[in-house]
C-alpha cells in the first residue's frame, strides 16, 4: 500500500513542478495513471515513491509518505529498491552493462543474491517477459524498444511489489507499445501496483483503474478510466490530455500550398554496414508540403531523414531539386534537420548568436525578424541552455530560416510532449508549410501526424514502401 | 573459451607494473617493448584493432623521436625530446588503459573493488564515469551531423581552419548533454540499489584463473628485467 499524507514538496532552486497537499492512498494491485501537463508533478509524484525525493533531489518535504509501511524519508535507497521498481523515459541511459544478461542481473546484483540465483532468476526473466532472444545481446545493438525491455527485465527480476514507469512510451514505436501493454497486464495479474505518468492515454485505458489528474502541482481530478474515456474532446484539450482512444483521433486538414519547388528522389536506395535498407525509393514532394514518415523502430526512419539532408554516405540513385540533381554537399545546404534531442544542435552563447553561427556574412535583420516570428525575440541575450524544450526547437527552426534552408526534416518532434505542447509544434510546422518550405516528419506520434501531414511515407521492412494519402 | 578474460584486480595490477615500468623505463627501446607487450595483451583479450592500432602509432613515434636524436640541432632537439618525454612516458599507460576500459564490464568492475573493499563513494562515481565514456561515442555521431548541417567540418581540416568554433561546436553539446546523462544513470543506479553495502554478487564469475597468473607474471617480469638493464 502507498500512503500519502499531506504531502507538499518544492525542488531547491526551482519554483516550478513541486506538490501541494497531496493524500492519497493507492491499494495493493491497483493501476494508477498519473496525467496532466508537461511539469505538472506527475514526475515529481513518482519520486517521493521510489525515494529519489529526497535522497537524490534535494528540497523541501512535508508529510509522510509511506510505502508498505516504510516511511520513505527514513528509508535507505537500497532498501527501497527491493520494494519499488523504477523504469524511466530515456532508454540510452538506463544501462549500466554493455551486455543485456549482466544488465537484467544488475538489480539483483547489488542485492547480493548468490550466484545461482542469480543465473536461474535472469532465465526466469527472459522467460516470463519473452525476451529470449536478446538474451547475450550487446545493448548498442538493439533498438530503443528493445532497451526498454531490458531495462524492464532489469527491474522485473527485483520482483518488486510497486512498480513505477515514467514516461515509458514516448520512445516506443505502436507495436513495442502493445507489448508494454501486455507486461503491464501480466503485472496486474501477478498482483503488483503499477504508477504510470504518460501523456499517451490511448493504450492505458483498459488497464488502468483510475487516473489522477495534476495541475500546477495539486491533484485536481481523479477519474475512473470509463470517465475519462467520455470526457468530451474539447474538455479533454481544455485538460491538456491527449487523446484517449486512436479511433478519436480528428484528421485537421492541414494548410496545403503546394509551391513551385520540386524535390525529387530517383531509384534512390540507402545501405548501412553492408544491410541495404531501404530500396528503389521513387519520391517527390513539392514545397508547402509536410510529409510524415512513418514505420517501426528499426525500419530505416532515421537512415531516410539522414538521407534528405546529405548526412548519408552510402546511397545510390539521385536526388534532384527542381530537375537539377544535387549531390551530398548541395542537399547539406538546401536542408535542416530538427534532432529528437536538440541540445545537440545548439552551440552558441546566446540566442542571437546561434541564429548566425557558421554564417560568413550573417543578414542581422533576417536573424531577428525570424526570431521575431517564432516568439524567441524576448530571449535574445539568453543562452540556449535556459530555454525550455520548446523554446529550444524554435531556435533549431529559426538556425534553418536563418541559414536560408528550404527542407525541413523534423525527428520524432513530439516525443513526451503533452497537448498543449504537440499543438504548438503542429502549429509551427504548418507555419512552415505556408512558407512554402518542404517538411519532413519522422515519428511515431500517430495522433500528431493527423495534426500535420498532408501526406504520409510509409516504411516497411519487407521491401514494400507506401505511399498514403491521409484519408486511409 | 571465448577471448582470454581477466579478473579485473589483475589489470588493475597490470595498471600498476605498466605504470611502473614506463616511469622507471630506463631507454627508448625498452619502452617500445612494453607496448608491444601490451599490444599482446589487447591481441589476447581479441582487441585486434586497438593492438594494430596503438603499435603502428607507437612505432611512427618510436622511428621519430630517434631521427630527431640523430639529426637535428642542439637546440631543437632540446625542446623536441621534452616534449617527445612526457609522451613516450604517458602513452604505454593510456594505450592499457584503453584496453583494460574496453575490456571490463562495469558490474565485474563494481564486484571486484567489492573484493578488494574499496569505498563505495569512489567505486559508485568511478563506474558512472566508465559507464558515461561509450555515451560520447554516440553523441559524437549527433554532433557530428549538427556541425554539418550548419556548415562546420567535424573533422582536422576545419580544425585548423577556425579552432575557436570547431572545438566550441564540440564541447558544448558535448557538456549540456553530459550532466543530464550523467544525472540519469545515476538514477538509473540508485533506484536498482547499487548503494547496498552488502558484498555485491556478480553474474559472470570473477575469479584468479591460470590466464590472471600468466600476465601477471609477464608483466612483473618486464618490469624487474627494466631493473638490470
Amino acid at each position: 500500500m502507498i500512503k500519502f499524507e499531506n504531502v507538499s514538496y518544492s525542488y531547491t532552486g526551482n519554483n516550478s513542478e513541486g506538490l501541494e497537499g497531496i493524500n492519497l492512498t493507492i491499494g495493493d494491485g491497483e493501476c494508477i495513471l498519473l496525467c496532466g501537463r508537461s511539469g505538472c508533478g506527475k514526475t515529481t509524484f513518482t519520486r517521493m515513491v521510489n525515494g529519489l525525493i529526497p535522497h537524490f533531489f534535494p528540497g523541501e518535504l512535508s508529510g509522510r509518505v509511506l510505502v508498505n509501511g516504510m516511511e520513505i524519508s527514513k528509508t535507505p535507497m537500497y532498501q527501497i529498491a527491493g520494494q519499488v521498481g523504477s523504469v524511466f523515459q530515456n532508454p540510452r541511459t538506463q544501462f549500466f552493462n554493455t551486455d543485456t544478461d549482466s544488465e537484467i542481473a544488475f538489480g539483483i546484483e547489488n542485492a547480493a543474491l548468490p550466484i545461482d540465483e542469480l543465473r536461474s532468476r535472469v532465465k526466469q526473466t527472459e522467460r516470463d517477459l519473452n525476451i529470449e532472444v536478446l538474451a547475450g545481446r550487446s545493448i548498442f545493438e538493439l533498438s530503443g524498444g528493445e532497451k526498454q525491455k531490458i531495462a524492464f527485465a532489469s527491474v522485473y527480476a527485483m520482483n518488486p511489489n510497486i512498480y513505477l514507469l515514467d514516461e515509458p512510451s514516448s520512445n516506443l514505436d505502436i507495436d513495442a507499445i502493445e507489448e508494454l501493454k501486455d507486461t503491464l497486464r501480466r503485472l496486474k495479474k501477478q498482483g503488483k501496483t503499477i504508477l504510470v505518468a504518460e501523456h499517451r492515454l490511448y493504450y492505458l485505458m483498459d488497464v488502468i483503474d483510475r487516473a489522477v489528474y495534476f495541475e500546477n502541482g495539486r491533484m485536481e481530478h481523479i477519474y475512473s478510466p470509463d470517465k475519462l474515456m467520455v470526457l468530451p474532446a474539447t474538455e479533454r484539450e481544455k485538460l491538456g490530455l491527449r487523446a484517449t482512444g486512436l479511433s478519436d483521433i480528428e484528421l485537421s486538414q492541414a494548410q496545403e500550398k503546394p509551391g513551385n519547388s520540386v524535390l525529387k528522389l530517383k531509384n534512390v536506395s540507402v545501405h548501412y554496414k553492408k544491410n541495404k535498407i531501404l530500396k528503389n525509393l521513387n519520391f517527390s514532394a513539392k514545397s508547402g508540403e509536410v510529409i510524415g514518415i512513418i514505420g517501426h523502430n528499426g525500419v530505416g526512419k532515421t537512415s531516410f531523414s539522414r538521407t534528405i539532408c546529405g548526412l548519408h554516405k552510402e546511397l545510390t540513385g539521385q536526388i534532384t531539386m527542381n530537375d537539377v540533381p544535387l549531390n551530398r554537399n548541395a542537399l547539406m545546404k538546401q536542408s535542416y534537420l530538427v534532432m529528437q534531442d536538440v541540445n545537440y544542435q545548439l552551440f552558441a552563447e546566446s540566442v542571437e548568436k546561434e541564429c548566425t553561427i557558421g554564417i560568413k556574412e550573417p543578414d542581422m535583420e533576417l536573424a531577428r525578424s525570424v526570431l521575431q516570428e517564432l516568439e524567441l525575440s524576448s530571449f535574445l541575450q539568453h543562452h540556449p541552455n535556459t530555454l525550455s524544450g520548446g523554446q529550444k526547437q524554435r531556435l533549431a527552426v529559426a538556425v534553418s530560416m536563418v541559414s536560408g534552408k528550404e527542407i525541413l526534416v523534423f525527428d520524432e518532434p513530439t516525443s513526451g510532449l503533452d497537448y498543449d505542447n504537440m499543438m504548438r509544434v503542429a502549429r509551427l510546422i504548418n507555419r512552415l508549410a505556408l512558407m512554402e518550405k518542404i517538411v519532413f516528419i519522422a515519428t511515431h506520434d500517430l495522433e500528431f501526424v493527423c495534426q500535420t501531414c498532408s501526406r504520409v511515407l510509409y516504411l516497411d521492412e519487407e521491401e514494400r514502401q507506401y505511399e498514403k494519402r491521409k484519408s486511409n | 573459451m571465448s577471448a582470454f578474460s581477466l579478473d579485473p584486480r589483475t589489470k588493475l595490477f597490470l595498471l600498476i607494473a605498466s605504470v611502473l615500468s614506463a616511469t622507471m623505463a630506463p631507454n627508448l627501446t625498452y619502452e617500445l617493448g612494453l607496448v608491444l607487450l601490451i599490444a599482446v595483451f589487447a591481441l589476447s583479450c581479441k582487441k585486434t584493432r586497438t593492438a594494430l592500432l596503438g603499435t603502428v602509432v607507437y612505432v611512427i613515434l618510436y622511428l621519430l623521436t630517434n631521427a630527431v636524436v640523430i639529426n637535428a640541432g642542439e637546440s631543437v632537439q632540446a625542446v623536441l625530446l621534452a616534449f617527445f618525454g612526457l609522451i613516450h612516458k604517458v602513452y604505454p599507460c593510456g594505450f592499457i588503459g584503453v584496453v583494460i576500459i574496453g575490456t571490463t564490464k562495469i558490474s565485474e568492475f563494481l564486484s571486484a573493488m567489492n573484493k578488494l573493499h574499496a569505498p563505495k563513494s569512489f567505486t559508485i562515481p568511478f563506474a558512472i564515469m566508465l559507464r558515461y565514456i561509450p555515451t560520447i561515442r554516440e553523441d559524437w555521431h549527433f554532433i557530428k551531423d549538427a556541425m554539418r548541417l550548419r556548415d562546420v567540418s567535424p573533422n582536422i581540416k576545419g580544425l585548423l581552419r577556425r579552432p575557436a568554433m570547431t572545438l566550441e561546436c564540440v564541447y558544448v553539446p558535448l557538456m549540456m548533454t553530459a550532466s543530464k546523462a550523467a544525472d540519469e544513470l545515476s538514477i538509473a543506479s540508485v533506484t536498482r540499489g547499487i548503494e547496498n553495502p552488502m558484498a555485491r554478487t556478480c553474474y559472470t564469475e570473477i575469479r584468479f584463473r591460470i590466464s590472471d597468473v600468466l600476465a601477471a607474471s609477464c608483466f612483473l617480469a618486464y618490469f624487474i628485467l627494466g631493473r638490470f638493464l
